[in-house]
């Protein structure tokens, strides 16, 4: 964006007069940091500013000014304007990057503000802020950086689906995650794969080719994106051209991750203990049990297996990148080139994407530009179980650790493990998912007239996922006889944006009116086949299968033409007026509720500019801002309005059947949303403060209303609830120390508060083990269930709480379920701290979360004082022995789920600090490297998830088991944790 | 650059219709002679699915009567619930069972609607016959288990409460959202007999592998004999017996592993491919234990198994011990493949409903009792009886029977109980389903539950 506002500067200053009497002035525009040359600063005469250029690539400029001319003015978009006395001598200006973020450039729907007349609340990040991180996908950079933006990565597989909520949480059937526009399109962002946990389209999106990412996150900013923005938006801009001599940069670095916490079982001999006496208790004899459960004598054996290492491996990364930027005043380039090699923390888990991008612009004639952006990216990914699977590696620390890794009779793995060893899978079978990615679009600037200007684009983004499964014939999945899948998924989206915008400046207003239409069609094809039944595992593809069990094919997708219009208008530099407002219609809506519109207001007040402040020393900037407006929620599935027949077949005959019963005005769901905002600066910006108060009422959730079976049909599905999140957020950053040491913090904390206002008396629970609930007055995914209360210390028996308070046996319990914990957290935040010295810089980026609960699952099996033959945590020692004693876990009892029920018992906080990024660089100097024609070089080590502070017991409180569903929030089963990466690496420039 | 503009002004509504792909809308999905086969079609595969047919409709009738009989031994609670007669409204299976009934009474409903569409006389008339005939058997299948027993000792004053009677075509909310009552027991019974009654008059002699007029004449024998109404149970079944194209199997055991054998009446068509499940459904899934083959999760009484005769091939190769899971235990080889069919009615009930009715009503239409049940037994390679009695009769019925899903539903008519239940007992009644009374206020819940 910045190459925008620069042609734009350039425009106004291109006519630059000259006078009878006049010098010529030369010299050399530098960065103070790095001492590289500056290209295309405006460089113009003080108190008259139609005399003026820009620098060349080398930083050079060259002005003829009058006689009477005394300073010159520098301005360039992110370092602080320079005022310097004309001198007729080589001049050497040095620029130094402006800290304080007013006058950065924002980008906005269809379009870029500067961020002092911002109405809207956006938060992002820069290119720079994640240079270099080992990041496992681009969203992820967001986390503890954006305030109001909370993201849990779920798991430390690779690859895998992220949760993102923007400002709480907005829907109960529909999609929660925000919409993500990357150069102007919508792009594919859902889960294409057949897994029941979902992928993740976006992991084939290389960070380094992004400059910037920009949350939208208040009515105002978002509602230019109308039925798709109630869960905010996402906006990435990749990098572009710059005019100048042709940089060249590499980068390589290389590292290695462990997982960030591991969790303690028992060892064989705290096993038998454990086991020994939960058996004798019942009276029985454990070696005698053990074996009628295992088949095996395993008991009296001495094997030693701590199995629950077994799941991890050591985790590796490189990354090497090239990157090529340059061009002319007509014809500007940046070509890209990636490849990125992660070998994750958990046995068999591998991610490799190679990417390529080139984004080409060009100046037809001096208005008219036409641009071109392609990419092209390919990711495999060796894919790890769903958590819930036998196959998945984690479940391995259920394998009791009497039992042998290696089998001695046969020297290969054991196969006579308690369950599953899944390591074989490593070894005889294979998941493999392929993603070819192709985001591509084409572009038209023309400058009509220099106050309006037309915008055309054409976007086009193709996914093409392969999944590819085999299963040997003694793997679990694949007995007898060999197990293959194939699935092919086709997911492509065309998009056109073609956007008119009108700027005028006169006497105090200025006006920017824009107008637009915007069309979209994405579909999505699959098809794939099951295999059975192969000569031998030699044999893998489906072509070679004895029976074809099952074939599908399929198609979806839906369509979306917008008409937007926004309006902004400046007032004498303090009055800020915005409104927006978008009409969008869809082919997921019904009939009857075609078109939907999304209207939004803002206004702003500079108060800093008033005459009462402006001479103040103190406050260098204080802006009150305030936004109302309408979003919508339009990920509804695409057929959802619909009376549907469906096919059923009945043996070999084909026959048809309702699917579905609809409604024709079934619509998007419903955000209305307040923001009141304030920024300020104090001490020329040295300490830079936004705060934001938000209120966010959605209604006509789509819930599904139960009817009457007996008239066919169970539910209809309509627009019935409604919900509401509130919260604040606010993010301030300090130049603690300039100079030679310069020291900056960014500290941002954000609230969210969900609750569930209309449900239409119904409430969703998450069944089974889970704990999750949605309910009315209540928050979402909150936890309901048996409160446990821990051990008769008389007879070691679990408590639980009834209603009346009273604790009694599990043998007396009603089985009365209550609240009993919440997912959300209370605050979520980030603290950021940088530090530069000379050559050196150090950035310390983290990340914390307040105030959650988690559920481990899994404590069902493992943490159940010895119920079954399920290794156990360590904590479990710690039962009940004799009347008297005081502890929480109930007395071993093989088989008697003594404390084994449902329960909060295995509820934690899950609360943490983690230091999620630190990077420290140096700059070799100037003096060494110029000797090799070496620009700039930089050596760096960074790591991830360096350091974690919980109390969480459990693997990695970032966690998130997505086959849970989408009520359970914060509930762990056997899932993979965070890995902690540390990488060394260095970038050159050319 | 022109198309972007040429794009701009093209844009308009028709880009927004997009037409699912796997599915139809139903305002054309009914449009021809062939659509509406389909939606016939549809019917037969709902009730094939594990809710009913294809499982449920075996397992429930079996577990409600499973004292001194078959044991639950799986681990799925809400068929344990039923095996311990201790239901919950919530039950999954209760409720599945309600809800695939009513699809399938409603898919037929929508044919009945459209009828008109079908231009062949001959092919309406099976359409029709066939629509009515679903919807019989289901309201049929739905009182037996969801209300108390047709007392046929009041007959026309079973006031006690039944099921909702479903006999519009819904195909929108306003419809959908009705609230329809419990009908008393005696108006679904007259709503059930009027249906197949109505379908014997519009099917076809022979309909291939679905239902012709002797599947809904043996359908009707059933109802009739559990309304204690002999003589036309018994007329019914006569009509059957007498018609030359059904004939025993040589073996009962051919009945199972065979395809729409000369015994079959009506038969739940299966595939490899399409049947009720292979892993957590259908009636292979639950009952066998094969290598690699069913959960074994009904288990055989020793005692049930001991009421064979000798040589008895139902008792001495039907019930096998089990080498898959559960090992070592006794279990039905009526159901060993997925893929098989699975008779739901077929000839030998019919000789022993004409042998029950004709020895209640001490006549022998047809034949005698006596050689009617020995027809049955000597097929199996039991030795003939040389008198009977009305407990020979129902005993016979019970072997012959076994694991078909008759059951409780045989237990129930004749006033027997079964453990500690009467045959009256609240506890044998399904509760309707907690998600139905919720959806509908109209619905009183069966005593005994909440």
């Amino acid at each position: 964006m910045k190459k925008i506002l620069l042609s734009i500067l350039g425009l106004l200053l291109s006519y630059s007069l000259t006078f009878a009497q006049s010098t010529t002035v030369n010299g050399k525009v530098t960065a103070v940091s790095d001492g590289l040359p500056l290209p295309g600063v405006s460089v113009s005469v003080k108190g008259n500013p139609a005399v003026g250029t820009l620098t060349d690539a080398q930083g050079l400029f060259k002005l003829n000014v009058s006689a009477n001319a005394t300073t010159l003015v520098f301005k360039y978009i992110g370092y602080r304007q320079k005022e310097v006395p004309v001198s007729t001598s080589m001049m050497d200006v040095q620029m130094d990057e402006e800290q304080k973020q007013l006058s950065e450039v924002v980008v906005v729907g269809y379009g870029t503000q500067i961020k002092q007349d911002l109405t809207g609340s956006i938060s992002g990040v820069k290119a720079k802020d994640i240079a270099n991180l080992p990041l496992p996908t681009f969203e992820t950079a967001l986390q503890g950086r954006a305030a109001g933006v909370f993201i849990n990565s779920g798991s430390g597989k690779l690859g895998q689906a992220i949760n993102i909520r923007i400002r709480g949480i907005s829907s109960v059937s529909a999609s929660n995650q925000p919409l993500f526009v990357i150069d102007g399109q919508p792009v594919i962002s859902q889960s294409l794969g057949s897994s029941t946990e979902p992928d993740n389209p976006l992991s084939s999106i290389a960070p380094e080719d992004i400059l910037s990412i920009d949350v939208l996150k208040d009515a105002s900013a978002a509602a230019i994106y109308g039925s798709r923005a109630a869960n905010g938006v996402i906006l990435v801009t990749t990098k572009s051209g710059i005019q100048g001599r042709t940089q060249v940069s590499v980068g390589y670095y290389t590292g290695f991750s462990q997982p960030t916490r591991k969790q303690e079982f028992l060892n064989a001999a705290q096993y038998k203990e454990l086991f020994g006496e939960a058996a004798s208790n019942m009276g029985y004899d454990a070696a005698e049990e053990f074996e009628a459960e295992s088949g095996t004598t395993d008991w009296n054996e001495n094997y030693d297996t701590n199995w629950a290492d077994k799941a991890f491996q050591d985790g590796a990364i490189s990354q090497y990148s090239v990157s090529m930027n340059g061009g002319d005043s007509k014809t500007r380039f940046l070509v890209n080139g990636g490849y990125s090699d992660q070998k994750g923390i958990i046995a068999g888990n591998k991610l490799n994407r190679a990417n390529g991008r080139i984004n080409l612009d060009h100046s037809v004639v001096k208005n008219l530009k036409i641009g071109l952006n392609l990419s092209l990216n390919k990711t495999v990914n060796y894919r790890v179980a769903s958590d819930n699977a036998f196959t998945n590696p984690l479940q391995l620390n259920a394998i009791p650790s009497i039992q042998a890794f290696i089998d001695p009779a046969t020297g290969s793995l054991n196969r006579s493990t308690f369950y599953y060893n899944n390591l074989i899978d490593l070894v005889e079978a294979t998941n493999e998912s392929k993603q070819f990615r192709s985001l591509s679009n084409a572009f038209l600037d023309w400058d009509i007239i220099p106050s309006l200007k037309f915008r055309s684009e054409f976007g086009f983004d193709i996914v093409q996922l392969e999944e590819e499964q085999f299963n040997g014939r003694e793997t679990l999945d694949g007995a007898p006889s060999g197990y293959a899948f194939n699935n092919q998924v086709r997911a492509s989206s065309y998009n056109t944006n073609n956007v008119l915008t009108y700027t005028k400046v006169f006497d105090k207003h200025n006006i920017e009116l824009l107008g637009g239409v915007s069309f979209q069609e994405a579909r999505t094809f699959s098809t794939s086949s099951t295999g059975q039944g192969f000569p031998s595992d030699k044999f893998t593809k489906i072509a070679s299968a004895a029976i074809i069990s099952a074939g599908n094919s399929t198609e979806t997708g839906f369509s979306f033409l917008s008409y937007f219009s926004r309006a902004n208008y400046k007032f004498n530099n303090r009055y800020l007026l915005s409104g927006s407002v978008r009409v969008d219609g869809s082919s997921r809506f019904g009939s009857d509720n075609r078109y939907g519109v999304f209207p939004a207001v803002s206004a702003g007040w500079i108060v800093s500019q008033e005459n009462f402040l402006k001479e103040s020393t103190a406050i260098s900037f204080l802006k009150l801002r305030a936004s109302y407006g309408t979003t919508g929620n339009s990920e509804i599935g695409n057929f959802a309005s619909r009376t549907l027949y469906g096919a059923s077949p009945y043996a070999d005959q084909s026959g048809i059947v309702f699917s579905q019963l609809g409604r024709p005005d079934l619509s998007w769901e419903k955000t209305n949303q307040l923001d009141i905002g304030l920024d300020f600066g104090l001490f020329n910006d040295r300490i830079s403060m936004e705060l934001d108060y938000f209120n966010k009422q959605t209604s006509d959730l789509l819930l599904n209303l139960p009817l009457p079976a007996t008239n066919g049909f169970t539910v209809i599905t309509k627009n019935l609830g409604s919900l509401e999140n509130k919260g604040f957020e606010a993010s301030l950053n300090t130049q603690n120390l300039v100079g030679d040491f310069k020291w900056s913090t960014s500290f941002n904390i954000s609230t969210y508060k969900n609750k569930l206002t209309n449900l239409n008396g119904s409430t969703i629970d998450g069944g089974g083990r889970q704990l999750g609930r949605i309910s009315e007055g209540e928050p979402y995914g909150y936890f309901y269930g048996p409160k446990y209360a821990g051990v008769n210390r008389e007879n070691g028996n679990a408590q639980y709480y009834e209603e009346d308070g009273s604790i009694v046996d599990q043998d007396d319990f009603s089985g009365y379920s209550q609240k009993v914990g919440d997912p959300n957290p209370e605050f979520i935040g980030g603290f950021g701290n940088k530090f530069s010295f000379k050559n050196f810089d150090l950035d310390v980026q983290t990340q914390f979360v307040y105030g959650n609960d988690l559920y481990n699952i899994a404590g069902f099996f493992q943490s159940v004082n010895g119920d079954y033959f399920d290794n156990q945590t360590v904590d479990q020692l710690k039962r009940w022995q004799k009347p008297g004693d005081i502890t929480n876990v109930p007395q071993a009892r093989l088989y008697e789920g003594n404390g084994a029920i449902k329960s909060s018992r295995w509820v934690q906080d899950g609360s943490y600090f983690r230091v999620k990024n630190v990077v420290l660089g140096y700059n070799l100097p100037k003096s060494f490297i110029s000797r090799a024609k070496i620009q700039n070089a930089r050596i760096f080590a960074a790591a991830q998830n360096l350091f974690t502070f919980t109390d969480y017991s459990g693997y990695d409180p970032e966690v998130n088991a997505t086959y849970t569903g989408n009520v359970n929030l914060g509930h762990d089963f056997y899932t993979p944790p965070q890995a902690r990466t540390i990488t060394f690496g260095i970038n050159m420039g050319f | 650059m022109i198309v972007f503009l040429a794009t701009l002004t093209t844009s308009c509504d028709k880009k927004l219709e997009f037409e699912p792909r796997q599915n139809i809308d139903a305002t054309t999905a009914l449009e021809s002679s062939s659509d509406i086969r389909s939606a016939v079609i549809g019917a037969y595969s709902i009730m094939g699915g594990g809710a009913l047919y294809g499982t449920n409709l075996n397992i429930l009738p079996e577990l409600l009567g499973s004292d001194n009989y078959v044991r639950w031994a799986g681990t799925f609670q809400s068929y344990r619930q039923v095996a311990n007669r201790a239901m919950l409204p919530n039950n999954a299976d209760i409720t599945r069972t309600w809800i695939q009934a009513y699809a399938a009474i409603n898919n037929v409903n929508n044919v009945l609607e459209n009828l008109d569409k079908v231009t062949d006389v001959a092919e309406k008339s099976t359409y029709e016959g066939e629509s009515l005939w679903v919807r019989g058997i289901m309201h049929f299948e739905l009182v037996r288990l969801y209300a108390l027993p047709y007392d046929s000792a009041t007959p026309g004053a079973n006031t006690q409460l039944g099921i909702p009677i479903s006999v519009t075509a819904v195909k929108a909310e306003e419809t959908a959202a009705v609230k329809g009552k419990r009908n008393t027991v005696e108006e679904v019974y007259n709503q059930v007999l009027a249906d197949l009654t109505a379908a014997i008059s519009k099917l076809p002699e022979d309909n291939g592998a679905r239902a012709d007029i002797y599947t809904a004449l043996a359908f009707r024998s059933r109802v009739y004999l559990a309304m204690g109404r002999y003589a036309d149970a018994l007329a019914d079944a006569n009509t059957i017996i007498d018609n030359p194209r059904f004939r025993l199997s040589a073996t009962l055991e051919s009945v199972f592993s065979n395809k729409r054998t000369s015994e079959a009446l009506f038969e739940i068509e299966q595939n490899d491919q399409n049947n009720a499940g292979t892993s957590n459904d259908g009636l292979t899934t639950f009952y066998a234990s094969l290598v690699g083959i069913g959960r074994a999760d009904l288990r055989v009484n020793a005692a049930f198994q001991a009421l064979y005769p000798a040589n008895d091939a139902r008792g001495k190769d039907l019930i096998y011990t089990g080498v898959g899971a559960r090992p070592g235990n006794l279990y039905t080889g009526k159901w060993k493949t997925f893929g098989q069919n699975i008779p739901v009615i077929r000839l030998a009930e019919m000789y022993l409903t004409r042998a029950e009715c004709n020895f209640r009503l001490g006549s022998s239409v047809g034949n005698t009792p006596l050689a009617d049940v020995n027809v049955i037994r000597t097929r199996s390679g039991a030795a003939p009886l040389l008198a009977v009695t009305l407990n020979n009769i129902l005993l016979e019925r019970e072997l012959e029977l076994a694991f078909e899903g008759s059951r409780i539903h045989d237990l129930r008519r004749t006033k027997r109980s079964t453990g500690a239940f009467a045959y009256n007992s609240p506890e044998l009644v399904f509760p309707i389903p907690e998600r139905e009374i919720r959806a509908n206020t109209e619905l009183v819940q069966n005593p005994g539950y909440l």
